[in-house]
């Protein structure tokens, strides 16, 4: 389910069913050379977030992109969001980054790193292909997380 | 008296336009939607979309047949990939919707090893049969949906979703 209202009237009458959070980690990185990379990055992390909601629709909540700047502190932002989603009392929390900062950041569990693939020059049916190819590396984590 | 105060003339003047806005409005309204809806609606009727699955490739064992038409969200209009299981049924075709019924999960035909004739969905392990019926004691409380299908040009062609008709 996404997190907007219609989805979450649902989730709110069917919590014991949509026990897992996803929340995508997104770097903005605004300097002219790193722009486009930071776009693609982008495109391809909502790309593949938005595939897995669909398989998953009934299981997981998919929460917007949580957006910080390049400087950030990461270990700030990692105990601001895992405090903000412990309020919700998920069973499963789930990351999702491009963002290799993260790799040395211990305060998050179940971060899943994916280096991005620049799908934007890419025809329609390739770009297809190859997020599906991206798809089925993360599906059987989520598996296993539930098992 | 401060020429800041809404006099009685003016506040009655400022109410009928008010109303009379809202009279115009709706006077338009429809016939705004007279003159867009056709051009919006074009992709959403009956039509059928044509696949690149080829007819005479299909068995009796469900395949997962992709295709991409528009929608229309308000007036953001986007591409959306959708899927369905394809199958023969003697020389029918038949095309199941691979939504779940219970939360709306994607099932998938022989997604659990140890049940390799029925759909599986894998969220709250939901369970169907291979013409759609929903296996009991699973979360799904109805069958999966069945889409319009027909043969073009040899290819297989997906039209609209409906209620599934194979479950008696
Ligand atoms: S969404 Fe398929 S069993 Fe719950």
């Amino acid at each position: 389910m996404h997190f907007i209202g219609k989805d979450i009237d649902q989730y709110l009458s069917q919590r014991e069913y949509v026990d897992t959070a996803v929340v995508p980690l997104l770097e903005l990185n605004l300097n002219p050379s790193d722009l486009k990379s930071s776009a693609g990055a982008s495109e391809y992390l909502q790309s593949l977030t938005a595939l897995l909601e669909k398989q998953f629709k009934g299981r997981i909540l998919l929460f917007p992109p949580l957006s910080y700047t390049s400087g950030a502190d990461r270990e700030r932002v990692a105990e601001e969001i895992s405090a903000e989603m412990k309020k919700a009392e998920f069973k499963h929390v789930f990351y999702l980054t491009t963002d290799a900062a993260w790799r040395s950041v211990e305060k998050l569990e179940n971060v899943l790193w994916l280096p991005a693939i620049p799908t934007m020059d890419m025809d329609r049916n390739f770009k297809q292909s190859v997020m599906e190819d991206q798809l089925r590396q993360v599906l059987p984590l989520f598996l296993k997380e539930w098992s | 008296m401060s020429n800041n105060r809404v006099s009685r003339r003016q506040f009655l003047g400022y109410t009928l336009t008010g109303v009379g806005g809202f009279m115009a409005a709706g006077m338009l309204m429809p016939m705004v939607r007279f003159a867009v809806d056709p051009v919006l609606q074009q992709k959403e009727g009956g039509d059928f979309v044509l696949t690149d699955q080829r007819v005479d490739e299909v068995t009796e064992e469900p395949v997962r047949v992709d295709f991409t038409f528009e929608q229309t969200d308000a007036w953001y209009v986007s591409e959306v990939t959708s899927s369905a299981w394809v199958y023969k049924e003697g020389d029918k075709l038949i095309a199941l919707s691979p939504v779940c019924k219970h939360l709306g999960c994607t099932v998938n035909w022989a997604g659990d090893p140890e049940q390799p004739n029925r759909f599986f969905c894998p969220c709250h392990a939901g369970r169907y049969e291979k013409n759609g019926q929903n296996v009991p004691g699973t979360p799904p409380l109805g069958p999966l949906d069945e889409y319009d299908v027909q043969e073009q040009d040899g290819y297989v062609a997906i039209g609209v979703v409906k209620a599934n008709t194979l479950v008696v």
